[in-house]
């Protein structure tokens, strides 16, 4: 078992017409047991920058904090809000810092931009950017996600169409996952 | 113990998608005919759906010589039944002699990854979705092979099919037409060459009616 | 703990552990498992990448961009691990605008070559990045190879990747020496193009970055082999809709303008 599986999760992004969507299922197991099933996994960096984490549960937490703390010297420093590409610049510094002995978690990033653009990007484990114009997944559901999404993704929807196609492909794929599950939280922005 | 010499791996992978689906009198069995090992394309032109009986019909991924090796015991246990009981096998009959083969190499199996689809005698649709040592089961729709994980969730998305442990029984064929089932069949496959390395090249579509066999092509991802 | 940079290994031994236990197998990363090329023309350098980033079988990005910008005159492809190739190059690129503000002069290939084989050496091939470094400074066109150990090679015509040995069939039958600007690029996506047919780590699109003297054209997206090749003609539709089990709007704080305030102060 790879230690990506030991505690499950789902995570996707997806970008609309000047709007994005991020969802996560709510499961926190310890393999085959489930633990919680109100978990937290996407975070909310400031009103328009979400950061959603998947992997091993310890990590994600430890790297949640320590990005919230950079997060808020930055904002003590500049007097402003990140970018969510700078946000982006950041993450991927901070998990390359550990190249031989990473964080075992994989981040997904949406944010809206300051001309209202949405910004969609995932990482492997070790900080190697994937920025994407329609969608991005994470997680142990994530192979799951990609067939789901690669289906429903349409172009420029609005944000009611943009929640539908999100929840039907997170639900439709955390099924077919025996290690994520118990329903999922959506944030549109 | 020190191992003295590298082990032998009789097993290999050549990856490819199947697809069946079953309606109310017709059955879709697709497959795309890419043959791959490692990162190198074996053959761009490889069909992976067989013709076991006149309304059977077998899809298959994983090793191709196990596979072939498959489709020719069943189709040499097929003409035995035929001499013997001057009639065709019935789908669902085939389907339990491929779940007994499987089963009979249990501890050495054939890797191959197998959906059986055809029709049955009141010439409804039937789909039966196998593992690699002959646990089966009969449903209303599969995937199997390199891509399945991809398919599977939008198969269930659009032909969410009732609990089999339904009282009394529910039918487990699909409510689409034949001309949808076979749309669906091309935006799955589709979907899934964009994201597996494995599945691309050329799609094949078999589907299987009252009035026969009949055959479709479509081109996928070449890269 | 702030680190002040360089690696940090501090998970290192509680990663171990894990693996050692048995609990875990180690984790895989993001593979470019790649075609990249280079070859040297009349008037410089031409560099060629595919566009397919894989983690394992599933292609994780479609479009991903391996031609990499080390200096104005200086741009290098990378495969191996995307974080490694994707670091390497950063770093390397940094150092040599540091170098360029310090000695006001245009970067050379060979500093930025020596810079990358000197960090790949050090780590021994632990960091895993093949490279075609390509360039054209004051002595002319260069194009090298780096492999991840930190060996170098310096080539009229170069292929790295999963997919270079289908890309080298078509150098070692088309290459001479003197091509023109358009024949280069023909050969070049020719090669890419063979390994993103025939060899599965390589695919979608082929990326061309063409440096001369005192000028550069980054091609991206110079050919697009791989449109989709079916949309469904009336698309589909949810059975069934979401339940939606609570839903909560917050509303989104309104941006603070800053207005320029400077004339008002001197009035």
């Amino acid at each position: 078992m790879s230690i990506f599986e030991y505690n499950g999760s789902a995570l996707v992004a997806m970008v609309g017409k000047n709007c994005f969507a991020i969802a996560s299922d709510r499961r926190l197991g310890v393999q085959l047991q489930t633990i919680a099933t109100d978990f937290q996994r996407i975070h909310k960096i400031h009103d328009r920058l979400f950061l959603g984490l998947s992997g091993l549960g310890t990590d994600t937490q430890t790297l949640y904090q320590r990005l919230v703390f950079r997060h808020k010297l930055y904002q003590l420093r500049e007097e402003r809000d990140m970018k969510p590409e700078t946000f982006a610049s950041l993450v991927s510094a901070i998990l390359y810092e550990k190249r031989f002995g990473p964080y075992f978690c994989q981040p997904v990033i949406a944010g809206l931009s300051d001309e209202d653009k949405p910004f969609i990007c995932t990482m492997d484990s070790i900080g190697a950017k994937e920025l994407a114009k329609d969608f991005v997944v994470a997680g142990t559901a994530g192979e799951s996600l990609y067939g789901a999404c690669e289906a429903m993704f349409k172009p420029d929807m609005e944000p009611e169409e943009l929640f539908e196609t999100i929840s039907q492909a997170l639900l439709s794929s955390v099924d077919r996952d025996c290690l994520s599950g118990w329903g999922g939280h959506v944030y549109v922005v | 113990m020190k191992k003295e010499h590298a082990s032998f791996n009789p097993y290999d992978n050549n990856g490819g998608t199947c697809v069946a689906i079953a309606g109310a009198d017709y059955c879709v069995i697709a497959a795309d005919t890419r043959m791959s090992s490692g990162y190198n394309i074996l053959t761009r032109d490889y069909s992976k759906v067989c013709k076991l009986a006149d309304k059977c019909l077998l899809a298959s991924s994983g090793f191709q010589a196990d596979v072939k090796a498959l489709q020719k015991v069943l189709g040499a246990r097929h003409l035995i039944y035929q001499h013997q009981h001057n009639k065709q096998m019935s789908c669902p009959a085939m389907a339990q002699l491929l779940s007994n083969t499987l089963y009979y190499k249990r501890f050495f199996p054939y890797y191959a990854f197998n959906v059986l689809g055809g029709l049955d005698d009141e010439g409804k649709g039937v789909v039966y979705t196998y593992d690699a040592v002959g646990s089966y089961e009969k449903v209303g729709y599969s995937s199997q092979g390199s891509g399945s994980t991809l398919i599977m969730p939008f198969l269930d998305n659009q032909l969410k099919s009732p609990s089999p442990l339904l009282l009394p029984p529910q039918d487990a064929v699909t409510p689409l037409s034949e001309a949808e089932a076979v749309d669906l069949v091309k935006t799955t496959f589709v979907s899934a060459a964009e994201r597996d390395i494995y599945t691309g090249d050329k799609l094949e579509i078999v589907i299987l009616n009252a009035d026969g066999i009949r055959r479709e092509y479509m081109d996928l991802r070449k890269d | 703990m702030e680190n002040s940079g360089g690696f940090s290994f501090d998970l290192c031994k509680r990663n171990g552990w894990l693996v050692e236990k048995g609990i875990v197998k180690p984790p895989s990363f993001t593979k470019t498992g790649t075609t990249i090329v280079g070859l040297v023309f009349q008037d410089g350098v031409i560099l060629g990448a595919d566009t397919r980033a894989t983690a394992g079988s599933i292609v994780c990005d479609k479009n991903c961009e391996k031609i990499h910008y080390m200096a104005p005159n200086i741009y290098c492809c990378g495969a191996g691990t995307a974080a490694d190739t994707e670091a390497v190059t950063d770093m390397v690129s940094s150092q040599l605008q540091l170098h360029r503000y310090h000695t006001g002069r245009e970067s050379r290939v060979i500093t930025a070559l020596t810079l990358l084989k000197k960090h790949l050496f050090g780590y021994q091939g632990y960091v895993s990045a093949a490279l075609v470094l390509g360039g054209v400074d004051c002595t002319g066109p260069h194009l090298h190879t780096i492999y991840p150990h930190g060996s170098t090679d310096t080539l009229p015509f170069a292929t790295m990747g999963s997919g270079s040995l289908a890309a080298m069939s078509v150098f070692e039958s088309k290459y001479k020496e003197g091509l023109t600007r358009d024949e280069g690029i023909k050969i070049v996506t020719e090669a890419i193009c063979a390994g993103i047919f025939n060899d599965l780590g390589s695919g979608s699109n082929v990326d061309v970055c063409v440096l001369t003297k005192g000028h550069k054209e980054y091609l991206r997206n110079n050919l697009m082999p791989n449109p989709r090749t079916y949309v469904s003609a009336k698309g589909y539709s949810f059975s069934k809709k979401t339940e939606v089990l609570m839903t909560k709007v917050t509303p989104l704080k309104e941006r603070v303008e800053v207005i320029e305030a400077g004339d008002a102060m001197e009035e």
